[in-house]
């Protein structure tokens, strides 16, 4: 009641949502909770249009940086500092920023105790899911065996998400993510079916929207001159502003566009031979 | 004493504490500022206390968003309270 005490209001939103979900749209409570997902994900979509772009900003900076890395290897905090002013300076976001991610936070803590209040005071209507595999989204995870089943898929389309996600990481961050998603079956075991639901939904969402993502960045690819003969350009920096301008005034607005070379659908087929 | 005084702050602390080697790792979360958000709020707690260093915990997250444009940015260079 403490805990639920600051988040009423948004309680009460995720309550109408679901309730309009369920009673205008007609949708059951489970597949109110998957839309309801759907819903919070397509919000977010517009932050991660921008994270898209800021890593492929990131990308066509990333031989400036490896070369501040390699500046002050020594001093890694230096090194970080350093790295964060060449951001600034050059108007990059690094690719993920805090506020998203938690954003839903209070959203699954609202359904949480949406569906605690249903387990409690059930409402009219089927709480059940896919024709009776889920009998009551409502109850615990624990009390029937498709919460298991649901529980397997999470652990799985956790797992998948955060690799996906995560491009970068050592090694200790990549067994706590393999560890992790198991510890939290412990937890989710004691939650609402439903909530668990709305898990798997974001998870798979995050899965699809990785997929997708990845379909249209270009993959970091090594720059093509590196395996070529020709000696190292060495990015020739404009001496003066005033005298570039006047010589190349046009691409110097848009400096080292990613030479993104279009081979995609080269040839797929092969019938020439 | 002196602990005792401190013991709020020891919890939001331990929130922080609990938030990165749960939620934190589970994400994967990559903060675009310097000292991280999870490392700020732990710093911003130790110099200030609960009470004003949640206050500048949130704010740094709330400009933690995708618009902003991120740096570096200590809890000890702090404007807010002086």
């Amino acid at each position: 009641m403490i805990l639920g005490s600051p988040l009423t209001p948004l309680e009460d939103i995720l309550r109408n949502v679901l309730d309009w979900l369920h009673g205008s749209i007609g949708l059951s409570w489970a597949w109110s909770i998957v839309a309801l997902t759907v819903i919070v994900r397509l919000l977010l979509v517009p932050l991660m249009v921008r994270q898209i772009h800021s890593m492929q900003n990131l990308q066509r900076h990333a031989p400036q940086m490896k070369e501040l890395q390699k500046k002050y290897k020594a001093d890694k905090k230096r090194q970080q500092e350093e790295l964060m002013k060449f951001y600034r300076e050059n108007n990059i976001n690094p690719a993920a920023s805090c506020l998203p991610l938690l954003a839903q936070f209070p959203v699954f803590i609202s359904l949480y105790l949406v569906l605690r209040h249903f387990s409690k005071h059930p409402p009219p209507g089927d709480l059940s899911w896919l024709h009776g595999f889920v009998p009551n989204i409502a109850a615990h995870a624990s009390s029937h065996w498709s919460g298991f089943v649901l529980l397997a898929i999470y652990v799985v389309s956790q797992l998948v998400s955060t690799l996906l996600m995560a491009t970068t990481m050592d090694k200790t961050q990549r067994t706590m993510l393999l560890v992790l998603p198991v510890a939290f079956v412990f937890f989710l075991v004691n939650f609402p079916v439903g909530l668990v639901i709305y898990w798997v939904t974001t998870n798979l969402w995050t899965v699809g929207q990785g997929l997708i993502t990845r379909q249209m960045m270009p993959k970091p690819a090594p720059p093509p001159r590196r395996s070529s003969r020709t000696p190292p350009q060495e990015e020739t920096p404009p001496e003066d502003g005033a005298r570039d301008t006047a010589t190349v005034p046009a691409p110097a607005a848009a400096p080292a566009a990613p030479k993104r070379v279009r081979r995609k659908r080269k040839k797929r087929g092969g019938a020439r031979r | 004493m002196r602990y005792a005084l401190r013991a709020p702050t020891y919890a939001g602390l331990a929130v922080v504490y609990a938030y990165r080697w749960t939620l934190g790792v589970l994400w994967g979360g990559r903060c675009k500022y310097h000292p991280t958000c999870s490392q700020y709020a732990l710093d911003a707690l130790r110099h200030y206390g609960l009470v004003r260093g949640s206050i500048l915990a949130c704010w740094r997250l709330l400009r933690c968003n995708p618009w902003s444009r991120g740096g570096v940015d200590y809890a000890e260079k702090q404007r807010l309270f002086r």
